[in-house]
């Protein structure tokens, strides 16, 4: 049972990570109707410069946490530049196929710049242990299913409350009716893929602690993220969240009871599951298609 | 006119090995059996209009259905060749059904989980791939017909023009598909399901087939690769394989016979031309991905064809 | 001659959500017979379509077709027995020739196998040309024989919609559904359209299913009529009478001077 926990509170804290990079995947979908493949890369880069903030410039970790959300929200200024403004009126794989290529070519630019060796974030809170009964962890592992919480739960009141956010939710529900309202969809474009790719971006600097940073860590985490999106539903922002940790759990889960090997495969496997028999996602409701 | 100019290619490329050295042979035979990656993935997705992010996946169950069979059973590419071909057949119709139901992003989606575990399976169980580190191949060896043989199959050199006579032997067996009445199915798959359907033709049968014989297609890819390599690992049929045979369809044109032969050949000299840039090969490579997309969505051919038709 | 019809639809129903778009709606197509279905917009008719040539699934009822049951076949076996359609909102095939979209139509028909065709074999290339003759007779037909080679994205609407009626007649229909083939005409081709749809029945012997808005097409060509408002059939009968029937007259212009006087 004590082991059972000390899993969870693992599968918690990767499923965290899961949720800030799906949430930004799920938005950039809902509202803009783009797959986008390079959000892995925004996560590795935010890691990237995460790590250099502390380890190069000496930076507090509040500090180094805002360099990281205004450097992926400037990257992902850039890629709303390429994957979405050239691309209306296109087909629905143009986009996919676009991300890919700028995901290879991020990828290739972080590994020529910044050469393939590994990197581990190490701070004071690094050594700091934490116990919560039988669960034990470092305190900065700790914090990131905080950090994750705080994070969504801003989003989530600024999506309900605020203009920008009424904007961002009319558009995901009719992009043309959307701009005759007013709406200024090209902005709208735009924002959605700087909040999207800060969140990416702060996830992969909250986890540089925990795995090893290299320039293609992004490949899995986009690949489990858009399992992720697609459980929850796509652009279901509460259903990112919530199959986010369900996946981090049961991947959790899986390696401990089952097999390690396994641990990877499992979400791919629920998904395709998940899209032949639900493809409105765990959570959606069900739509009929006339 | 045609025939000849056709001819005359085919025996330039096989005259190639006695003017090049290795090196280049070498290149030119991935030249070659990516030509056969990308015309298979072109069935599926140029024709049929069903996205795939799995070609990759398919190579790899090709190439890891002869390791396992020469491991396990002793048997040699002559009876491995049908049997690979047959198994990733096989697997094109499992992640056909899905596309039954599901287009564009979903679909596109469910190809890249299909991906993902085939490399995550090959990767994961040691016991019966390899893992990691992967398993070894024996060469292709003698030929021999009515117990005499007729020639080996183990130098580079004979690799390639094994490789040329397979390639020359599928594509003209895909012209002959495309030319067919099922051809001009795919077709009609891709502009219009619903009408499809409606003037008689089985859509169901129809995509199932492009996902096979596409399937097949890299699973032949990946028989010959897994001799001539004397080997297979994992990462040698990863999402980022996939994404590659994606390119050359898009860049080359998809939708037409001759675009996804020229984005292979190609992408896979394209390292060739940069000299000392060679490391910048696959940042390139996405950046090339990106701007064809976006300025060139028809493609190099699809471009061509527009301006010629323009201009005459 | 008369005893079995073409089609018979019984008791037709089809929901969305809670709208009952068509509700218990019976007709039937006799041989050789055109019959017409008409309504104010939104009263069912292209959901009756639908549900006829098998787009869509229907909730209730049941079809019969030259004599079996077809309510579960899917669109493509329906294609297969014998019922071809057109289109409201025009469909081709854009990406192809105006020859090729009828020589798909004709695939259904055609005897060689799927491997005599991969392997050119003699009467399968023999079955493919008289096939193209036929095309080209069609097209002859139509007057758009010049066409035969050109790309159908260049032709006029128009013209497309002459194409869609010979994509129909290659695949040897015992029954043509047409769903507003005048939509869209200049008022001389509709006449051309009205000659040719009396020839199709005339010197094909085909059952027609005719949906139209435009009452002319509808009197000049129809044998019989069925009338649809909200999804319910409100009359049936000939044209001349079906179009003075009170009831038709109301749900045609009724629904807008009562909705305005309620006002």
């Amino acid at each position: 049972m004590d082991l059972f926990l000390q899993y969870l509170a693992n599968g918690v804290v990767i499923g965290s990570s899961y949720v800030l990079v799906a949430v930004g995947l799920t938005l950039i979908f809902g509202i803009l109707g783009v797959v986008n493949f390079a959000h892995g890369e925004f996560y590795m880069l935010g890691a990237y410069a995460g790590v250099t903030a502390v380890t190069l410039f000496g930076m507090p970790l509040p500090l180094a946490l805002a360099v990281v959300l205004v450097f992926s929200a400037l990257l992902g200024f850039g890629a709303e530049a390429i994957l979405h403004k050239p691309m209306k009126n296109r087909d629905a794989t143009s986009s996919i196929i676009s991300s890919f290529g700028l995901a290879v070519a991020l990828q290739n630019a972080a590994l020529l710049t910044l050469g393939p060796q590994p990197r581990l974030l190490k701070t004071e809170f690094s050594t700091i242990p934490i116990e919560l009964g039988p669960v034990f962890m470092p305190l900065q592992r700790a914090l990131i299913p905080v950090a994750m919480m705080v994070l969504i739960g801003a989003l989530y009141l600024i999506l309900r409350y605020t203009w920008t956010g009424r904007s961002l939710r009319s558009m995901s529900q009719h992009a043309t009716v959307a701009r005759l309202c007013g709406v200024r969809v090209e902005r709208v474009a735009v924002v959605t893929f700087m909040v999207g790719a800060a969140l990416a971006g702060v996830a992969g600097f909250l986890m540089s602690s925990v795995f090893m940073v290299h320039p293609i860590i992004g490949n899995m985490i986009v690949l489990k993220a858009f399992t992720v999106v697609i459980l929850g539903g796509m652009g279901n922002i509460l259903g990112a969240a919530v199959a986010g940790l369900l996946l981090g759990i049961t991947e959790s889960m899986t390696s401990a009871y089952l097999a390690n090997g396994l641990r990877d495969i499992i979400g791919f496997v629920i998904v395709i599951a998940v899209l032949l028999f639900r493809p409105q996602g765990l959570f959606g409701k069900a739509f009929e298609r006339s | 006119m045609k025939k000849l100019a056709i001819l005359l290619v085919v025996a330039l490329v096989a005259a190639a090995p006695f003017v090049v050295g290795g090196y280049e042979t070498n290149v030119l035979m991935n030249a070659l059996l990516y030509v056969i990656l990308a015309t298979g993935l072109n069935l599926v997705a140029g024709y049929c209009g069903q996205f795939s992010f799995a070609q990759g996946a398919f190579y790899g169950i090709g190439a890891y259905t002869t390791a396992i069979l020469s491991r396990d059973l002793g048997t040699g590419f002559w009876f491995n060749f049908p049997v690979g071909i047959a198994v990733a057949g096989l697997f094109g119709l499992l992640l056909g059904i899905p596309a039954l139901r599901l287009k564009g992003h979903f679909l596109a989606i469910v190809t890249i989980a299909f991906q993902t575990i085939v490399y995550l399976t090959l990767s994961q169980w040691t016991s019966f791939t390899g893992g990691q580190t992967g398993l070894p191949v024996p060469s292709i060896g003698p030929v021999s017909l009515f117990g005499t043989t007729l020639f080996e199959i183990t130098s580079l050199r004979s690799y390639f023009w094994f490789t040329l006579v397979i390639a020359v032997i599928l594509l003209f067996a895909v012209w002959r598909l495309l030319q067919s009445r099922i051809g001009r199915e795919w077709i009609a798959i891709r502009d219009d399901e619903t009408l499809a359907s409606a003037v008689g033709l089985d859509t169901t049968r129809g995509k199932l087939t492009a996902f096979v014989g596409s399937a097949a297609l890299a699973g032949a890819a990946g028989v010959i690769t897994a001799h001539a390599m004397r080997g297979v690992t994992p990462d040698d049929f990863t999402i980022w394989i996939s994404a590659t045979v994606v390119a050359m369809m898009i860049v080359g044109g998809k939708g037409t016979f001759i675009g996804p032969i020229i984005g292979a050949v190609l992408l896979t000299s394209m390292p060739e031309f940069l000299g000392g840039f060679a490391e910048y090969k696959m940042f390139l490579f996405g950046v090339l991905l990106v701007i064809t997309v976006t300025l060139l969505p028809e493609g190099l051919i699809g471009r061509v064809r527009r301006l010629r038709e323009r201009f005459s | 001659m008369t005893s079995v019809p073409v089609l018979e639809a019984k008791n037709l129903t089809r929901r969305f959500g809670g709208v009952v778009a068509v509700n218990d709606v019976s007709l039937r197509v006799g041989r050789s017979e055109i019959v017409g279905l008409i309504g104010p917009n939104g009263s069912g008719k292209s959901t009756m379509v639908n549900l006829i040539t098998g787009e869509l699934p229907a909730d209730g009822g049941r079809l019969i077709f030259d004599g079996a049951d077809i309510s579960s076949q899917p669109s493509y076996r329906r294609a297969r027995l014998g019922m071809a359609r057109s289109f409201q909102m025009l469909r081709l095939f854009l990406s192809l020739s105006v020859e090729e979209n009828l020589l798909l139509a004709h695939h259904i028909r055609m005897k060689s196998s799927m491997f005599d065709t991969i392997i050119a074999r003699r009467s399968a290339v023999e079955e493919e040309n008289s096939v193209r003759k036929r095309a080209r007779e069609l097209l002859a037909w139509f007057d758009l024989e010049e066409f035969a080679d050109n790309p159908v994205s260049a032709l006029s609407i128009g013209q497309q919609r002459m194409v869609e009626l010979a994509r129909g007649l290659i695949s040897e229909p015992k029954l043509f559904v047409l769903d507003e083939p005048a939509a869209g005409l200049s008022p001389p081709n509709v006449d051309r359209l009205i000659t040719l749809i009396h020839r199709m029945r005339d010197e094909f012997g085909m059952s027609i299913l005719l949906v139209e808005h435009d009452m002319r097409v509808v009197r000049d060509l129809c044998d019989h009529v069925v009338v649809l408002d909200s999804g319910v059939m409100i009359a049936k009968g000939i044209p001349e009478m079906v179009v003075k029937d009170p009831v038709v007259v109301e749900a045609y212009i009724g629904s807008g001077w009562k909705r305005r006087a309620k006002a």
